[in-house]
């Protein structure tokens, strides 16, 4: 059928035709932004005056400086816990809501909710929680006796990345809501033919659940990680990369260069960047196979 | 219908269609208005935004169907400095925009971006300016941008907690400052407000330079890292976050928890500049009513001195249209005239590069007042770090305090956190 909507002269100018609007915005927002990113991490530019070229100097500067190399490492600790933190427990709250337990509507919405309000509130409200003095975390601490462990947690350098990824873990709906939406896709007949065969509810979902939403787990887990590798909104709102260069990701290492006025810096930053996103998506689809769900279900 | 008419149809919709997103933005300048656009932070809760909104509206109806300014509320500080770096580097200069001049935004005076106003200036106009501001603000005989607010940053301090804790004055040598800070934790009060966040660690970077300036006097900056005067006042700040000295959230705490804890009482000294006035004024009066103003105390050789620059300067894009060109001057002119300086003054409790007198009858406010005189009792003034460095140095600044007080690096190594993002 593709081959005979091809060989069609008349259908060939309809589909270039209604390709073409989408292709233009491709290559004017995507392509040439990326190949005009390659050309200035080659350049030394202050966005005034005209560029000039410092073949890899952008590049061997940024590896030199130590908060680059702690974003580096932030952005590879964020990758990890989208993966293996974030899609987890978003399994979980999805595994628990197929069962349709008591209100389990009310806590889809709850679980999703934080998806749609301002990420700038959000981080305020962390950063209100947070807060050393009139935070609720060190309250709910000093209540229950254990007042002693309060702390400045995003001032501290042991508990500020922590608590920051911590946060994160609110927008576990988002990939709770597409998990979800493989598992209610599920045939009942599995389960019932399971029940039948006197399986639990653990070898149910072993056996018949996970196998079926692999694919969907796995897109799932790979927008987590792209999510995180491009990191920026949380840390700059609530701990700018602090205390002492120890929350630093590269989207903010990006984000100075630029407010220094160092735009062939913040260019390299911004490859390396897509580069350390290339090498670890496609490190997961190797380990963990076709991330594709449609991919899965013509298999 | 034919293919080829299929696709002429197509094209001319999808033109039509791109075409409306152009005009929907657009300026309404079809009866020869000329409209000028002023991103702008002296908006909302600003202190300047009432008397902005009506110098802005007054010369819009002197030319009414001549020239129009339309302000864009811009609240967030950090943000239009960003909002405005980027549009410079697409080369979009907005008509009207302010900006922090200092080594790093220096780099907006090259190329053809922004308007030249000597010209101009030469004819009469610059004489409403502070002559050293005027100065300051021209690099290479070009003046592109205009000196308007003054950054001037004694420290404050709040007189009816130093009356109970003790203190019968403010203390003028360092040992008189940790045994004034001693009695002030001894009645429960946090004796300073410090912050390392924001994009400047605003009220840290002013106590620093306080110090910088005691141990190293008015040319510190120019001698830069290597002169020890840098280690000397890291070593004052130190303690400034050790022993109870500052609030438990200072290390990551923004310009609002530092001047919230101080508006609240909880801490005894803080430091703003003027423009801080009118907040305090409207949202702590008993507060704003104790505030006393005094210089650092002495650290090293120098003492009596303050931190002031240039906090804001105005400028233009550049244009090549003539009518263009004099709407704008026009507008820059009625802003910086000295009866509207006046105005800006005496509302927001700002200090202004703009030169103008103030009639018998009007009274000042006493905190204003307060700050016009440690101005003219200064010894000499230093300009703060993000006046002097590099972005990069400011943003290290926040950076370099919590290195030094959580992993208790030395002074030496502060300053080379400093020196390596330079």
């Amino acid at each position: 059928m593709r081959t005979q909507l091809f060989k069609n002269n008349k259908n060939k100018v309809w589909i270039v035709l209604f390709l073409l609007p989408v292709g233009l915005l491709i290559t004017a927002f995507f392509v040439y932004p990326i190949v005009f990113l390659i050309i200035l991490s080659f350049m030394e530019w202050n966005g005034i005056q005209p560029m000039s070229f410092v073949g890899l100097r952008n590049f061997t500067d940024i590896f030199a400086n130590s908060v680059f190399q702690t974003s580096i490492k932030n952005n590879l600790i964020w990758a990890f816990s989208a993966a293996f933190l974030q899609i987890p427990l978003a399994l979980l709250l999805a595994l628990v809501l197929t069962r349709a337990p008591r209100g389990w509507r009310f806590f889809r919405t709850a679980y999703f909710l934080p998806n749609v309000i301002s990420l700038v509130a959000l981080a305020m409200m962390w950063s209100a929680l947070y807060n050393p003095e009139f935070g609720l975390v060190n309250y709910l601490l000093e209540v229950v006796g254990l007042g002693h462990l309060g702390r400045n947690w995003l001032g501290e350098i042991n508990t500020a990345l922590p608590a920051l990824i911590f946060s994160y873990q609110i927008y576990v709906g988002y990939f709770m809501v597409i998990i979800l939406a493989g598992t209610l896709s599920i045939p009942k007949e599995f389960y019932e033919a399971a029940v039948i065969d006197g399986a639990s509810v653990l070898q149910q979902e072993i056996y018949i659940t996970l196998p079926a939403i692999r694919g969907i787990v796995v897109t799932a887990g790979t927008l987590a990680v792209a999510f995180a590798l491009r990191q920026f909104e949380t840390t700059f709102l609530m701990t700018a990369g602090g205390p002492a260069n120890q929350t630093p990701v590269l989207g903010l290492f990006m984000y100075r260069r630029m407010a220094g006025l160092q735009y062939g810096r913040a260019a390299a930053t911004g490859v390396l960047l897509i580069v350390l996103g290339i090498v670890v998506l496609s490190g997961l689809q190797r380990v963990f196979g076709k991330s594709d769900a449609v991919a899965d279900s013509q298999q | 219908m034919s293919t080829k008419r299929s696709i002429v149809f197509f094209v001319v919709v999808a033109l039509l269609f791109a075409s409306t997103s152009l005009f929907a933005g657009g300026r309404a300048e079809t009866t020869g208005e000329i409209v000028l656009t002023w991103p702008s932070i002296w908006v909302g809760q600003d202190s300047k935004a009432d008397v902005m909104e009506e110098i802005v509206a007054e010369f819009n109806e002197m030319h009414a169907g001549s020239i129009r300014v339309i302000v864009e509320p811009q609240p967030d500080y950090d943000g239009y400095e960003d909002t405005i770096r980027t549009r410079l580097a697409a080369g979009q200069a907005p008509d009207i925009f302010t900006f922090k001049l200092s080594p790093t935004t220096a780099a907006y005076y090259g190329g053809n971006l922004l308007m030249d106003f000597s010209a101009e200036l030469a004819q009469g106009w610059g004489d409403n300016f502070n002559q050293g501001n005027l100065q300051a603000s021209t690099i290479g005989g070009a003046t592109k941008s205009l000196p308007y607010e003054i950054g001037f940053t004694p420290i404050w301090y709040n007189q009816d907690i130093f009356n109970e804790a003790g203190i019968d004055r403010f203390p003028e040598t360092m040992d008189e400052f940790w045994e004034a800070a001693d009695k002030l934790k001894a009645i429960g009060v946090v004796p300073t407000s410090q912050m390392t966040g924001g994009t400047n660690s605003w009220t840290s970077m002013l106590w620093y330079t306080h110090f910088l300036g005691s141990f190293g006097g008015p040319d510190v900056w120019e001698r830069g890292f290597d002169d020890p005067a840098f280690e000397q006042a890291a070593a004052v700040l130190k303690r400034l976050y050790q022993d109870g000295n500052t609030t438990r959230d200072a290390i990551g705490a923004d310009a609002g928890v530092s001047g919230g804890h101080y508006q609240a009482g909880r801490t005894a000294m803080f430091i703003n500049g003027a423009w801080y006035i009118g907040n305090i004024r409207d949202n702590s009066p008993e507060v704003y009513r104790a505030t006393q103003l005094a210089p650092a105390p002495k650290a090293g050789n120098y003492h009596g001195h303050q931190v002031g620059w240039l906090h804001t300067n105005l400028a233009a894009a550049h244009t090549n249209d003539p009518a263009r060109r004099e709407a704008v001057i026009k507008f820059m002119q009625h802003l910086t005239s000295p009866e509207n300086a006046r105005r800006v003054s005496l509302a927001a409790g700002s200090l202004l590069a703009v030169e103008f007198e103030i009639p018998a009858d009007v009274e000042l406010d006493p905190l204003q007042q307060q700050f016009i005189q440690a101005g003219n009792e200064a010894e000499f003034l230093i300009d703060h770090m993000e006046a002097s460095m590099p972005v990069d140095v400011v943003y290290e600044l926040g950076q370099a305090i919590g290195a030094m007080v959580l992993q208790d690096l030395s002074p030496a190594e502060f300053v080379d956190m400093l020196r390596a993002a330079q």
